[in-house]
């Protein structure tokens, strides 16, 4: 009916983990119609100074379907209002705006997938990538009694990194966690992983 | 990202600089004084003594958020995200920076000299002329930043 109001979107909100962030929000259904949906955010510079101002999304201006990576927009740790609109043709719904403002510090950080294996007589750990944001804590010991806790930040990923010798016969576990210094945020760690060398164990 | 030499304030510099990267060229050829500066003191700020890194640092960012980005209307809607980008991104180091203020931020004459020239220098260009080279200059405070801001650690 081409004289019908387009409903506004509704329930929205934002999935964010990882600092990727998902505004995501019910379907408007227009049977036989095609629906699209228009987002543009707002930062706090522009809420405080710039009210009139909104920018359209960089992805999702317009977009099919009901969700938008909202990542590439929000790009400073401030609140972000954001809303969106459904269009049906020429005719346009009022905008639905997200209650409360997305500050991406509230991002669920979680603990960083990791692969640890042996190079020869090295303990070699592979993180995850999850973007340029991201450093990793790692601390490895060797697994015997009163050993001690070795630690090294590791900033760049995507290649395995040396993290020291180890003595035959011995048994070496690693853990990791993530930091994001533009949120001032860490992920708890991960479960730790542990090699065992071969060979017999050097006498004491 | 960098800590302030006494205000330890993360400031994501390399996501700064991409956004200013992005905009520098169209900025800059907007900018029909080409023969003047408004930034220069910066160059001449060498010498600035740690103790006033953090003063000058906030007395820049709010001429950035008080008058250069309040004075610049940008119609464009590429540039005018990534300089969405940058004022977040200032505000945010300035809420940082108000925390703690209180026992750092200290202004000696010399750094508060130093912002004074840059407002001079702003006041007399017509008001659109001087934001839109003081957006152009962006990358003098960026790297007077980036250099007096190392990581302590």
């Amino acid at each position: 009916d081409p004289g019908a109001v387009v409903p506004a979107p509704q329930n929205l909100s934002v999935h964010s983990a990882n600092m990727k962030h998902l505004l995501v929000w019910s379907p408007v259904i227009l049977p036989g119609e095609t629906v699209h949906y228009w987002v543009e955010y707002q930062g706090e510079y522009e809420s405080l100074y710039m009210s009139h101002v909104w920018i359209p999304s960089s992805w999702c201006s317009p977009t099919p379907g009901p969700e938008c990576d909202v990542t590439d927009d929000i790009t400073a740790t401030v609140p972000y209002r954001l809303r969106v609109r459904a269009t049906s043709g020429p005719r346009a719904s009022a905008w639905s705006a997200l209650k409360p403002p997305f500050n991406r510090n509230s991002t669920l950080l979680l603990p960083p997938r990791m692969a640890v294996r042996k190079d020869g007589s090295h303990l070699v750990i592979e993180l995850e990538d999850l973007g340029p944001q991201f450093e990793f804590f790692v601390t490895f010991w060797r697994k015997a009694p009163g050993a001690k806790e070795h630690a090294k930040v590791v900033r760049s990923v995507g290649f395995p990194v040396y993290l020291g010798a180890m003595e035959p016969g011995a048994v070496y576990c690693v853990k990791a966690r993530a930091l994001v210094r533009a949120i001032a945020r860490r992920s708890a760690f991960s479960q730790a992983q542990c090699v065992e060398v071969q060979g017999e164990a050097l006498p004491l | 990202s960098l800590g302030f030499r006494r205000c330890l304030i993360s400031v994501d510099m390399r996501h700064l600089e991409r956004s200013f990267q992005e905009i520098k060229r169209t900025l800059q050829n907007k900018d029909v004084f080409q023969n003047v500066t408004i930034l220069s003191t910066l160059q001449s700020l060498q010498g600035i003594k740690p103790i006033d890194v953090c003063c000058v640092t906030r007395n820049l960012l709010a001429f950035y958020m008080d008058k250069v980005l309040k004075d610049h209307q940008e119609p464009n809607p590429q540039i005018r995200r990534q300089i969405s980008s940058i004022a977040n991104s200032f505000l945010h180091t300035q809420k940082t920076l108000q925390q703690c203020e209180q026992r750092w931020c200290h202004c000696s004459q010399e750094a508060t000299n130093a912002t004074s020239i840059i407002q001079d220098n702003y006041d007399q260009l017509e008001v659109r002329a001087a934001a839109i080279k003081s957006l152009g200059e962006l990358d003098i405070f960026l790297a007077w930043i980036n250099k007096n801001h190392q990581e302590t650690s």
